[in-house]
């Protein structure tokens, strides 16, 4: 029965499962809004927001979609800041041994300046289905963030302008996403952040979320994606160098996904 | 200004209730909450010995401030000036001017200076009478009594008397009696005499430990409204803090609804941080009946709650059954916490009829049920927690959870969730829901508001809701979501811009399918609004609003709605004259994309009429004083439409393509 649910699910949404990416629980929280945040996993989505990290940082993050085991994805960052630029790699896996995709990524992130920066992400695909092969391919993603004024930044990316695909029937095409977003932080307490998200050929889609610091060791999140139209919540935990948050978010007719990530700042 | 405030429309409540009446698209009864604003116009409330229910009775204050304020006095002591309100977290300039429009710090209270001589001297009656009528015959008057047919056994007018006596904050007398157009004014049917409808009540105020004592008809409010809650509550709407609700506990009954109401006795006694309302109340409702073929006992089959008794058939559902509500609630309050619990048994003369539809066969049966409930608020720094637990005994379950957070000063946030079981019942429920009733429902809210000074302000919320169990016209369980979102800028106190945009999408059976079985389809509905309000002079102000609706079944193309209208207001400050007058277009395809807009009235009297077809409409509403003490209201309105040859339907049909209607109300105060 949950291998015909599996199989049920993943018809339903295989247009959007080619579109996921995992963007960290953080982010999800707030509605994956994420195009304009400096934070480890913005390596998926927009890397510049790496700039900011001032210690080698990495992070692990799992996800179950819609609570179905054959649906989750693993991933792991790694930022290492330099001298006048920031290196990072992110690798990821999602599906299970009948379908599975691979993303590797490697992101080049330069700051000019406190205000403005901007990073070039390499990635390379594997597409592996039982009894039927193997594939891969190449695309890229290109973003900046610039800070307007203090704590107000704007931030535009875009992912796969090429239009890469795995080979050349058409449904096999990766997506190109643009996403253009602003984020703002009120005091130090609260982060509010959104963002538009056009998939070429595909749905237009507006994200928002926020962050609250409720206590320093402690935040909480929420979000709101219009098309389709989804909540996310979660929370962070910070204890000394580490980081441990969760995210869930409920799309109304699939259900909810629990997302979880421990990442480390030396 | 005690007697200036007497004597007009107050703006500041008339402000106030149009806020909050725009957000609601029902023909509410504001009657309660404009006579409350008015009372503490002329008696204001002393915010030092004001407690917290008191405190929630004045509409504009959210939680969090209310919380805030009685902290600081415990903390700091009583208020020496009204200039400490700066200081307290939460109070915003424009908060605090409303505020000591209805409070100040040292009003005096209780019976401090009770006296029979102070009784007469200091007691205040006021007296208003209103007539009204619509111009066009209807149909249902117009039909001989040996057809047989269905019909109006009264006279079109209608005929309202209000009767108020007061002294200070302490003793209030009401006596509310209401003939609705059609009804008749004399009748020895069904043994009633006089007007349709009567309601009294004697509320007596803080006499030892008695905080307050009702002899008649009374409202019940507790905790988030699933457990017991009777009279005015709101629903979702643009203020968001509106929509997490403030419970009033006891209140005498002064509404003209004709049906959420109790009739008996109630009191709240205090025992220091506990506080104890036992209450007992018996009367009759109009209910439709039917047979049961089985039992050969007459069985409820549905509860009538529009109060209109014209026809054979309205007289013959009268006061049909009767129904008998024991119970209490214990109220315990210490600082920032409050926790309640709230038990009572209403028992019904028939037994209700099971559900004959899929979709209704939850629903209650019997004539006896219990209901339980455990309600909390808790301030924790900058953060309003609160909840409710309620149980129908024997059936479900539903509670409510959530949070208001003032998250920086600019900003303030609402979250809540709610899952009510399919099998909850309470006849006294007004939870928030997106359904009528808060049961067979699941959902969360997320709303968030801006306020950045006095220029701007932005709201906006998503709620997400799913209907476990299946509905009227929804053969299915479905899900639905919602978006809202209101710009406010005031550049100056005078003038004001709103935009408003709206979302809802939720399932319906496919209309018009010819398929054994229905299925659903999502239907939309997205509201635009456009509103300008600016003082031309001291005297004059307009008002202008472009609102447009848009409604769209999966199978169907877009349907369209628009209202564009005029305001013209009149409130010189020192005349005897005052008024209003509005010319509204609307062209809208049908029920679908009505529109709803609220509309200026006589005092005490409301309209938010919802504008379907193509066609006109204009008002011209007056106030005048005759003298000290008396004072003249009169609204006259029409709806021209261009495309109807008749309107309305059944007995409220009128040939022609006009409807017009006129109020007239007098007013005296001694």
């Amino acid at each position: 029965m949950i291998k015909f649910y599996t199989i049920l699910i993943f018809i339903l949404c295989s247009k959007t499962v080619f579109t996921q990416t995992l963007n960290g629980p953080r982010i999800q929280a707030m509605g994956n809004a994420g195009v304009a945040i400096q934070d480890i996993w913005t390596l998926k989505n927009n890397a510049a927001g790496i700039t900011s990290l001032e210690n080698i940082t990495f992070a692990l993050a799992y996800e179950n979609r819609f609570s179905v085991k054959e649906l989750s994805t693993k991933s792991a960052a790694i930022a290492i800041p330099l001298k006048k630029y920031t290196l990072g790699a992110s690798f990821q896996s999602y599906g299970s041994p009948v379908y599975q995709e691979l993303k590797s990524g490697l992101s080049f992130a330069k700051s000019f300046g406190e205000n403005f920066s901007t990073a070039l992400t390499l990635n390379y695909h594997q597409l592996s289905i039982q009894n039927y092969g193997n594939t891969n391919t190449f695309s890229f993603q290109v973003g900046f963030q610039y800070q307007i004024f203090k704590n107000f930044w704007i931030a535009a990316h875009a992912a796969n302008p090429n239009k890469s695909q795995y080979t050349e029937t058409e449904s096999n095409t990766l997506p190109a996403l643009y996403q253009i977003g602003a984020s703002y932080t009120f005091s130090d307490k609260l982060l509010l952040t959104s963002e538009v998200e056009q998939v070429l050929n595909g749905k237009l889609d507006f994200k928002t979320g926020l962050e609250y610091k409720i206590a320093p060791f402690l935040a909480l999140r929420g979000g709101t994606s219009v098309n389709t139209f989804q909540q996310f919540g979660g929370f962070g935990i910070l204890y000394q160098k580490i980081n441990l948050d969760f995210a869930i978010s409920s799309h109304p007719v699939l259900g909810y996904s629990p997302q979880i990530a421990v990442g480390y700042a030396f | 200004m005690g007697v200036k405030a007497q004597q007009s429309n107050d703006p500041i409540i008339e402000y106030i209730l149009e806020v909050i009446a725009e957000n609601q698209s029902e023909d509410f009864d504001y009657t309660e909450l404009v006579e409350r604003l008015n009372f503490y116009r002329r008696n204001p409330l002393n915010l030092n010995k004001a407690s917290r229910d008191e405190l929630q009775e004045l509409v504009f204050l959210n939680p969090l401030q209310i919380s805030n304020l009685l902290d600081h006095i415990a903390v700091n002591g009583k208020l020496i000036d009204v200039l400490e309100l700066q200081s307290i977290d939460g109070f915003d300039l424009q908060t605090i001017r409303t505020l000591l429009n209805f409070s100040n710090i040292n009003s005096p209270t209780g019976f401090e200076n009770f006296s029979w001589a102070n009784l007469r001297k200091e007691g205040r009656s006021d007296l208003i009478v209103r007539y009204g009528r619509i111009l066009e015959e209807q149909a249902g008057f117009n039909i001989p009594e040996e057809s047989g047919r269905s019909r109006y056994l009264g006279t079109p007018d209608r005929v309202f008397t209000r009767y108020r006596f007061n002294y200070l904050n302490n003793l209030q007398f009401s006596l509310n009696m209401d003939k609705d157009a059609g009804e008749q004014f004399w009748t020895t049917q069904n043994r009633t005499l006089g007007p349709d409808f009567v309601s009294a009540s004697l509320y007596v105020k803080d006499v030892s430990r008695f905080k307050k004592i009702v002899l008649g008809d009374f409202s019940l409010q507790f905790g988030q409204g699933l457990t017991l809650w009777s009279g005015l509550s709101f629903g979702k709407g643009a203020d968001l803090f509106s929509i997490a609700k403030q419970d009033l506990g006891l209140r005498p009954y002064t509404s003209i609804n004709e049906f959420s109401f109790f009739r008996g006795f109630a009191t709240q006694i205090n025992f220091g941080k506990f506080d104890f309302t036992p209450f007992i109340s018996f009367r009759r409702l109009d209910a439709g009946s039917s047979l049961n073929a089985a039992t050969n006992l007459s069985e409820i089959t549905s509860l009538q709650i529009s109060g209109l008794h014209r026809t054979p058939n309205e007289l013959a559902n009268k006061n049909r059954i009767g129904q008998l509500v024991l119970g209490g609630n214990l109220q315990y309050n210490h600082r920032k916490l409050s926790v309640g619990l709230t038990a009572y048994q209403s028992n019904y003369s028939e037994n209700f009829a099971p559900g004959n539809a899929v979709y209704n066969q939850f629903e209650f049966t019997g004539r006896k049920l219990t209901n339980l409930g455990a309600n909390y608020s808790y301030t924790v720094n900058n953060i309003y927690l609160f909840g409710e637990l309620a149980h129908s005994v024997n059936s479900g379950i539903a509670f409510i959870n959530g949070a208001i957070a003032s998250l920086t000063p600019q900003i303030s946030a609402l979250v809540f969730h709610r899952n009510y079981q399919k099998d909850y019942y309470s006849y006294f429920n007004q939870g928030i829901s997106e359904g009528s009733l808060a049961f067979n429902e699941r959902g969360f809210f997320g709303g968030l508001q801006f306020k950045s000074g006095k220029k701007y302000e932005f709201n906006v919320y998503t709620d997400l809701f799913k209907f476990p169990w299946l509905r009227f016209r929804v053969d299915a369980p479905s899900v639905g979501h919602e978006l809202f979102s209101q710009f406010t800028y005031t550049p100056k106190r005078t003038t004001k811009f709103i935009l408003r945009y709206r979302i809802e999408e939720k399932q319906q059976n496919i209309s018009g399918a010819n398929t054994a079985i229905n299925t659903l389809e999502t239907v939309r509905r997205q509201n635009y609004r456009f509103e300008i309000q600016y003082a031309l002079n001291k005297s004059f102000s307009l008002r202008n609003r472009a609102e447009v609706t848009q409604f769209k079944r999966e199978s169907t193309q877009n349907n369209y709605g628009l209202l564009l209208y005029q305001d013209v207001l009149y409130n010189p400050l020192s005349s005897k004259l005052s008024g209003n007058a509005r010319i509204a277009y609307f062209n809208t395809e049908g029920f679908d994309t009505r529109i709803y807009a609220y509309e200026n009235d006589v005092l005490y009297g409301f309209s938010i009429p919802g504008f379907q077809n193509k066609g006109f409409r204009f008002y011209l509403n007056g106030r005048y004083t005759l003298k000290r003490g008396i004072d003249f209201w009169l609204k006259y309105s029409f709806t021209h439409y261009t495309d109807l040859e008749t309107i309305g339907s059944g007995l409220d049909q009128i040939d022609g393509n006009l409807r017009s209607e006129i109020r007239a109300q007098i007013r005296y105060q001694f």
